[in-house]
């Protein structure tokens, strides 16, 4: 499904991804956690080709492209494997709720517009937003702008999703309403790759976690191994880091 | 010396005939401006191998110079050319009949699509980054990407930045006059100078420019307003 081979990247010449190997499987759902600047979302970004590595082969699906001989041709047909839930949703600001999920489909899915629409219409059902049609994002809170986001990544019906960070940049108390619509739909069966800060939820929902520091994955495992028993010094120190409160309370305790 | 109010009214009535000269001094540098920007910008952003390096040039020297010299390079400058492109080829074209508003059109037009570059290079530039990769994200090539995502919203709000140009065009296409088109101030003029009431001829000239002006703005704010709508946020 997802192939990853050696992959390169560096910002002006600070190596950010330092040869990453990965396999994914089909269905497979793959958190990525780790500290900021680890290169978490920079290799997210790197499978479809928003950042263009400076080394090795990524394949998803059946699209295999050469980093170094990509041709925008071969980068075009790559991105045409998946679809990408952003940060800051990045819905296409001049138009609507429903013109946001079709235009995938009208563009690059070739559908006719009456199809697209009623395809756009199920999925904006789907995601609890089927009476905010004609809403432009900006008149959305963020989380229901995020849940238009994975609709219109869901409407292309893409070989695996990406999301990159997809709650970050939401008030604590729309968290909730986003994350469940993520876990219905890994109940699908829908390949997806998720970097994510929030760990009881990557916990909940991975077959597999990756934890990535310095440009590599450091340690990757089931979530039982990863949260349970890590065995790098450096995803311990990051999980104790994470779970503050709960060291924080751990300490008092011991001290008193 | 008094002043002959009545006469404004005369005066406002002659000049108003030039009108439509001063329309199509306006209108028509902006619509070919607007193609030559829009081109200009893409090249300039980008940075398409070896027309970028032409674009910088062609932009620094417009807006680097007055655009009453652009009207008069042309005038004396391509009826030159013209001649000896003629010659050299045979082609049987005489520069002195072609009419002098072609060249005003011209110049005019290069001046726009000068000024106009920078505005649609700002407009794209404001767009976020994110649109660009969202595009990208849901399978769309540079081109559809550009077309259906950036420039919608780019164009959107360059809108006050377009009234501002069309605004200074109109004004501009006052210095028509000095290579004798009769568009409206050269109407104020004749009729100032023949009847000698200046003052009275300037008033009403600059009655009708305030007017125009006003019904551009106006237009302006309600199609900004109904093209921006999406970015006002709040509840419908």
């Amino acid at each position: 499904m997802i192939y990853l081979k050696d992959i390169k990247k560096s910002f002006n010449q600070q190596p950010v991804l330092k040869g990453i190997n990965l396999k994914i499987g089909k269905g497979e759902v793959v958190t990525i956690l780790g500290p900021s600047g680890s290169g978490k979302t920079t290799l997210l970004r790197c499978l479809n080709f928003l950042e263009k590595p400076e080394e090795g082969i990524v394949q998803v699906g059946d699209i295999q492209v050469k980093s170094k001989k990509a041709t925008k041709r071969e980068i075009l047909s790559l991105r045409r494997q998946s679809a990408m839930v952003f940060q800051h949703y990045n819905l296409f600001a001049h138009k609507t709720v429903l013109e946001n999920v079709m235009e995938g489909l009208i563009v690059t899915k070739k559908y006719k517009k009456a199809e697209a629409k009623r395809e756009s219409e199920l999925l904006l059902e789907k995601v609890g937003l089927g009476d905010k049609h004609n809403y432009f994002p900006s008149q959305l809170s963020g989380g229901q702008q995020q849940r238009v986001g994975i609709a219109r990544a869901l409407a292309l019906n893409p070989e695996v999703i990406l999301f990159d960070e997809p709650t970050s940049a939401l008030d604590p108390e729309l968290v909730g309403e986003v994350l469940s619509v993520i876990k219905a739909i890994a109940q699908e069966g829908i390949t997806m790759v998720i970097v994510t800060h929030e760990m009881s939820f990557a916990k909940e929902i991975s077959d597999r976690v990756l934890f990535m520091d310095g440009g590599v994955i450091v340690e990757e495992g089931s979530p039982l191994e990863i949260f349970n028993a890590p065995k790098e010094d450096r995803t311990r120190q990051f999980l104790n880091r994470i779970s503050r409160d709960f060291s924080v309370s751990f300490l008092e305790e011991r001290a008193n | 010396m008094t002043i002959d109010i009545l006469f404004i009214w005369t005066a406002f009535k002659e000049i108003i005939r030039a009108l439509p000269i001063t329309l199509i001094l306006t209108i028509f540098p902006l619509l070919a401006g607007f193609i030559i920007g829009l081109a200009v910008a893409l090249i300039r952003i980008y940075k398409v191998k070896f027309l970028s390096g032409i674009a910088n040039g062609y932009v620094s020297f417009f807006r680097g110079t007055p655009i009453i010299m652009h009207i008069m390079l042309i005038y004396f400058g391509f009826p030159l050319l013209i001649d000896q492109i003629s010659k050299k080829f045979d082609l049987g074209i005489q520069s002195n009949s072609i009419p002098i508003i072609l060249f005003v059109l011209t110049a005019l037009s290069l001046s726009a699509g000068a000024y106009l570059s920078e505005i649609f290079r700002s407009g794209i530039i404001s767009v976020s980054n994110g649109q660009m990769e969202a595009a990208y994200s849901v399978g769309m090539n540079s081109f559809q990407a550009m077309t259906r995502i950036v420039l919608p919203q780019a164009i959107a709000q360059s809108i006050p930045n377009f009234t501002n140009i069309f605004i200074g065009f109109l004004h501009t296409s006052s210095i028509a006059f000095i290579v004798s088109q009769k568009e409206m101030t050269g109407a104020a003029n004749i009729v100032a100078s023949t009847n000698l009431k200046f003052l009275e001829s300037f008033i009403a000239a600059g009655l009708i420019y305030w007017g125009l002006t006003i019904i551009a703005e106006g237009l302006s704010f309600l199609i900004e307003k109904k093209a921006t709508a999406y970015n006002r946020g709040g509840v419908q």
